[in-house]
Formats: structure tokens, sequence, C-alpha cells
């Protein structure tokens, strides 16, 4: 292979840069903290951080350890994301085949939707205080419209001419929903899944840091009190990773169900 | 002197191999025209001359200097027209000549001339999609143009337009061509667009590709007159025109069966 | 168009349906108690106390300017580093290989995460709102600029190699262009997160703006305000993106359909 002028990077100086990148990132870190230059109040080093973490997986901090706060958030997070996607995308789908539910749900829907899932924690906070329904209720604000909106579009731009062979076969309205409408967007509901997951998680954050007594923004806000600032940075690493691991989970399942159907 | 050589030029994708051993000598102010069938790699010629796209073996060069890079020098029409949607048609045109530091006052002028020339005059405030396809690929055309470029690169530019502007636009290049000639290697995969156009027709093989034969188009359109005839239907009435269409297309033919087994 | 028509029509019959049910269930009977949803004369009165004599130190007009601010700051201040940031990852492959690994770590923590450390950081004051809403708008932008920038079509790309343009005639009169209608997308997404995290750090803690309205109203069980704090922000959230769409068409003139 002759060498090509000016081409793009290979692999490995890709690989290259990109430890690069991470290095001066930690680099950087530790020398702000290790020097001194910051005091450790704001920036404990990269080392002082992954100790505290190790620290909370067995010791409980906030009537909690670590893993048990983040398996707390875990169960108010599955439960607000799956009664988002089990009433959005079923409406979702019924909105896009009934003119006359989409007129009458789409105009309060969009007045709600401006408000921030965030602005609904007063309201959640007066009505179930620190219990379980508060965050639910959050993450289910939060989640709700983008299964919802994506379920309604796959439904209202099915391409005609499968919605007219199964009528011309006869197809009931339900049969025409469960068989035509559902199928053809499921890329686009599983699109709005991954979405509404990702914003579920972020209001789930929100709502713990102001209406929660366990879970890891719970545990991060009390951190914060503490002013203890491994605390809160393990805290936010940890959602990190949680988050990730969500979407990534969701993300294979888009590729496969784009595979499945051998569109690109 | 602005010729284009491709020496032994060898082109691998992944080990597949879609050029092998393609030697082509364009001469200075020839105006030739690679037919093939699809997928045997004429477009990778085209792109490896114009600097987009590099040789796995051999060497391209343009006068005597070996490819390296794209520029200003060796204009491409591509098939897509690749107008920017975002400019005008003035600003397209006028892209490439700032690129090359052209002088604002010289610029209003050759901007204006080539749009007469292409019949473009009145349009120069319109955006590309106000355009229909013919006069999007005048501008394309127009663009490459402006830039007095020594060598022209031609990648199936009549293919998305439909069959009365492609006429039309084909003539347009003969015509331009006869005015003011330059190095042109022009893509197609239509025979009688190639007969038409080309001083000499490349006929390239299926993959991996390789220049089958050229045949000289030139002799035969200057002992017969071709020019004295305006109108391309009449040309391709001319018993010389029909042979050459015939011999070039047995020659695809063969390539096309090659290529089923 | 009778469908348009119609839909005008159910929806103003739902809004006062709802409206009615509203008055029925809070005035009329105890279906819902005050303390736990108000009332629409409530809700008029609650607006009508913020408005004039304050609430929570302040007018409404008071409290929602300062919000506005914070938004704007940290809004402008994040997608004047994000876009370009974004734009000259999809620029260079090399740029984005060295950007990309310290991105991915910063980019799933959720931007509320942010909001404890940065109360650690800087007080319960602006400068804490305005870093969260940094945060919290950064990353959206670079997504979607970078994206922007890698759809933009190759023979674009190109054909600008081909007409000679150097390194910032590519970037900025062939890259920003072509990939302005993700951009703005971007700019979108970057100002709900703006909103979002705003209330939700003036929730937190704050000494004044529309969260601090909704804190102070639940803790005096005042659900009227509360909704009327929610109204507001609704209200500044649909007119900043819709002033975000105005600038959007303006800019992207020649596009053909409307974005």
């Amino acid at each position: 292979m002759r060498a090509r002028p000016a081409a793009g990077p290979s692999n490995v100086e890709i690989l290259v840069l990109g430890v690069a990148g991470l290095a001066v990132f930690f680099g950087l870190w530790a020398a702000l903290s290790g020097f001194g230059l910051v005091p450790p109040r704001f920036l404990p080093s990269p080392a002082a951080v992954a100790q505290r973490m190790f620290f909370l997986l067995d010791h409980p901090f906030a009537s909690a350890t670590l893993p048990l706060h983040v398996l707390s958030s875990l169960g108010r997070y599955a439960l607000g994301f799956l009664l988002a996607a089990a009433i959005g995308v079923p409406l979702g789908l019924f909105m896009g085949w009934y003119g006359l539910l989409d007129d009458i749900v789409s105009p309060v829907f969009n007045a709600l939707r401006f408000i921030a899932p965030i602005a609904w924690v007063p309201f959640a906070a007066l009505w179930f205080g620190t219990g379980i329904g508060g965050p639910i209720m959050v993450i289910f604000t939060g989640a709700f419209p983008p299964c919802l909106i994506n379920a309604y579009r796959g439904a209202r731009f099915v391409d005609v001419k499968f919605l007219e062979a199964a009528q011309t076969l006869g197809a009931s309205n339900l049969r025409i929903i469960l068989e035509v409408l559902l199928p053809a967007s499921i890329p686009s509901i599983v699109s709005g899944l991954r979405v509404g997951a990702g914003l579920g998680w972020q209001s789930l954050v929100g709502a713990e840091l102001i209406v929660a007594a366990s879970g890891v923004g719970y545990m991060m806000v009390q951190g914060q009190s503490a002013v203890s600032t491994p605390t809160v940075l393990s805290g936010m690493i940890a959602i990190g990773m949680v988050g990730y691991c969500v979407d990534l989970v969701l993300r294979e399942v888009e590729a496969l169900t784009r595979r499945r159907r051998g569109v690109v | 002197m602005s010729t284009i050589t491709f020496e032994d030029v060898g082109r691998s994708f992944d080990s597949v191999a879609a050029l092998k051993n393609v030697n082509l000598h364009v001469r200075d102010k020839e105006f030739v025209v690679i037919v093939g069938p699809s997928g045997c790699g004429k477009t990778t010629c085209l792109r490896m001359a114009a600097g987009l796209d590099f040789p796995s073996s051999g060497v391209v060069r343009v006068g005597n200097r070996e490819v390296v890079a794209p520029g200003p020098d060796r204009a491409v029409v591509f098939q897509q027209f690749a107008l920017f949607p975002w400019k005008s048609v003035y600003d397209n045109v006028d892209f490439g000549l700032r690129n090359k530091g052209v002088p604002t006052a010289e610029r209003a002028d050759r901007i204006a001339a080539v749009l007469k020339v292409m019949s473009l005059e009145g349009y120069e405030r319109s955006f590309p999609h106000q355009l229909s396809g013919g006069m999007q690929q005048r501008v394309a055309i127009a663009r490459a143009y402006v830039l007095d470029p020594a060598v022209l690169l031609m990648d199936e530019p009549f293919g998305a337009l439909d069959a009365q502007t492609r006429v039309l636009m084909q003539e347009e290049l003969v015509r331009l061509a006869r005015v003011n000639p330059r190095t042109v290697l022009f893509i197609t995969h239509g025979v009688e667009e190639a007969v038409y156009l080309a001083d000499r027709v490349a006929v390239m093989t299926s993959r991996p590709g390789c220049i089958k034969e050229i045949i000289d188009v030139r002799s035969i359109r200057e002992a017969e007159r071709w020019n004295s005839l305006p109108r391309i239907e009449d040309v391709m009435d001319l018993e010389s025109f029909v042979h050459l269409r015939t011999t070039i297309w047995k020659s695809l033919r063969e390539e096309k069966t090659e290529e089923q087994h | 168009m009778r469908r348009g028509r119609r839909r005008i029509l159910v929806g103003c019959c739902t809004a006062l349906a709802i409206l009615a049910l509203w008055t029925i269930a809070t005035v009329f009977t105890s279906l819902i108690s005050a303390g736990r949803f108000p009332s629409p004369p409530q809700v008029w009165g609650a607006a009508r106390q913020i408005a004039t004599d304050g609430y929570a130190d302040g007018t409404l007009l008071q409290h929602a300017l300062r919000s506005l601010r914070l938004v704007i700051m940290g809004f402008l201040f994040a997608v004047a580093i994000g876009a370009p940031l974004g734009i000259l990852m999809g620029a260079s492959r090399r740029f984005e290989a060295f950007i990309t690994p310290v991105f991915s770590i910063i980019r799933p923590i959720p931007p509320l995460a942010w909001i404890p450390l940065a109360i650690l950081w800087l007080g319960l004051g602006d400068a804490a709102k305005i870093m969260v809403i940094f945060f919290a708008a950064f990353v959206p932008s670079v997504i979607n600029s970078h994206s922007g920038v890698r759809a933009i079509e190759a023979h674009l790309l190109e054909a600008s190699q081909v007409l000679g343009a150097r390194g910032f005639t590519h970037v900025r009169e062939v890259l920003v262009p072509g990939a302005m209608p993700m951009i703005f997308t971007g700019l979108r997404l970057s100002l709900q997160a703006s909103w979002t995290t705003l209330v939700a750090a003036e929730l937190v803690g704050a000494l004044a703006g529309l969260g601090r309205v909704l804190n102070v109203a639940q803790q005096d069980i005042y659900p009227a305000m509360i909704l009327v704090a929610m109204a507001a922000v609704a209200v500044l959230g649909w007119g900043t993106t819709r002033l975000l769409d105005m600038i959007e068409s303006r800019a992207m003139r020649w596009l053909p359909v409307k974005p």
C-alpha cells in the first residue's frame, strides 16, 4: 500500500491522542490538587476521590452504602420510566390513529410540555412528602414526553401504503394499530424510549436532590452539607456510570431493531 | 502543458482490486471520455486525477507533477452538482476565485462573463434550490470554468438530468470546448454522449478496471465535418457516428457478459 | 381545512372542560383539598399577589428577570464554547480523538448532578447557577455541532477542497453553514437544559428567582403560588424558544423547507 499524503489519522494515532487527552485531564486535576494550588475542599485529588468511593462501597453514609443508594435510585427510576413507557407508548399510538383523541390530548400535552419536570418537584413534595411517589412522579414527567411523541410520530408517519393495504384486507382498527402501526413504529418508539430513559434519569437526580431520604442524589446533597467533596464527586461518578450503562443497553436494543429490519 | 497521465495505476479497497494496470495519457487540450460498465472504476480514476483519492500502485500525474492534493487547477464538476446550498449562484461561482486570491474587480468581471456564457444572467442572487437541475449543473460548470483551470474533470455531470436537458447541455459543452479548449477528462456510461463529445474515447473493462481500447473520434469527426451540423440529432444520424457508436457498444457488451459470468 | 378547524374547536372545548372540572372539583366540592391543589380563584389571587406586592422578597417581574438573566448568561457562555468545540471536533479527526475520551466522562453526568458541587465551590449565588447551567447547556451544543459537521455531504466537502479553500475559510464558509440545522437543534436542546437546570438549582438553594419562589411556596404550603411560578417558568421557556426559532429562520433563509 502506497503511503497516502494527508489522509485521516490511523487507529494508533487515534488511540494515542485519546490517551493524551485523558492524561492531560487527569494530570491537570492531580497537579491542581497535589501542589496545593486549589484547596482540597474544592478539588480533592483523584486518589482521594477513588479512596472515598471505595470506602462508600461498604461503609454507610447518609444511612446507606453507595450500592444501596444506587439501588434505591434505580428502583424508583425503573418504576417511573416503566410507567411513562406503559402509558406514553400506547397513548401515542392511539393518538396517531384516532384524530379526535389527538385533538383532545395534544393541546393539553403541548401546554404542559414546556414545564420542566423539575418544576413538578414542589407539588411532588406537597403530595408525597419524601415518599417514593415524589421521585416517581418527577421521573414520569421527564420520561413521558419522548415516549409519547415518538410513538405518536411513528404511528402518524407510517407509510400510507401499509395502512391502505391493511384496510383493503379488512383489518379492524385495533388490528391495524397492533399489527401495522406498532411494528412500523418500533424504530421511532425505541428511539423515544432511549431519550426518555435519559431524561428520566436526569429528572430522578433532580428530584432526589430535593425530595428524597435515600438515593444517590440524596447522598450527594448530604455530602454537600457535610462539606465532603469526595462524597459529592463519588456520587457524580456513580450517577454517570449508571446512566451510561442504561444508555448503552438501550443503544444496543436500538441497533438490534435496526439490524433486524435491514434499515440503515 | 496540462496533460494527465496514468502510469500503471492500480487501486485496491480492502484487498479487492478496483483498478489494475491503468495506462492512459491525455494530451494537452484534449477531450478524453472514459466509458465503461457501472462500477468499473472510472470515477475512481477521475478522483485520483483530482487528488481526492490516491493510487495503491502506480502514479497519476498532471502536467509532469504527481497529484498529491485537490486544487483549483484541476476543477471538478460533480454528478450531484455539489453546489453549496447556503450560497447564492454568484457566491458559489465566486468561492474558488476568492480562494485563489483574485482581486475583487477582476472577480466581478470574470463571474459576469462566465454567467453570460452559461446563460445564467439574472440568477446571481438565486439559491440552488430555486433552480432546475439543468441550471444547477450550469452553475457547477460555471464555478469550474471561471477558475480558468488547466484541467477540467467531469464526473457524469449530466447523469442527474432529464434527457432533453442533457442533450442541450451536451451541445453547449461542445460549443464551449471549441471556443475555449482545455484538457478535459469526462466520465460517462452513455456511449452516444461519449462519441459526441470526445476527441478520443477510452473503453474501460469491468472490475478490476483497465483501459481496454482507445478509439480516436477526432479524426473521423473532422473528416466527416460534424461541426457543420449544429444539432446533435443530425450528427447522430451520420453513418460515421453510428459506426463509432456501435463499435464502442460492442466493446462494452463484451464487458457486460464478462461480468455476468 | 376541516381538520384544522376541528382541532381548534376541540382544543377550546377541552380547555373549557378542564377549567370547569377544575373549578367544580376545588371550589364547589371538596374533591381536591386546598392543601393539595389550588382552585382557579386561588391561583388568580396568588398571581395578583406576586405581581403587585411580591412574594419571597420580590415581585414576579423581578424574579422572572433574575432567572431569565441567569439562563441567558449561562446559555450564551455554554454555546460560545460548546458549538465551536463541536465544530472543531467535526472538522478534525485528530482533535476529535483527543477530546472524545474526556468528553465521554463528562457527558453521562446529568446536569443537575453538578448542583451540589457548584454549591460547594461557589455558594448559593449567581456564579454557582451559571456554572451549573454551563455544564447542562454545554453538552448538547457540542454533540449536535459535531454531528452537524459530520452530516455534511461528502461531495460538498470535496468541492470545497477542489476549489482551494484553506482551513479557516473552509470552516467559516462550508462547515458552519452546512452544520447550521443541527447546530440550531443543539441550541434548542441547550436552551431547554438551561431552564431545567436553573429552576432546579434555584429550588435547591437561591436568594431570588422563580425557583426560589417555587421553593418558598412549597415550604409555605401555598400550592396556588407554586402553580403561578410553574406557569411563569413555562411562559419564559416558551418565549425564549420562540425567539431562538425566529433567529433560526432568519439565519437559514436558504433552506427550501421550513426547519
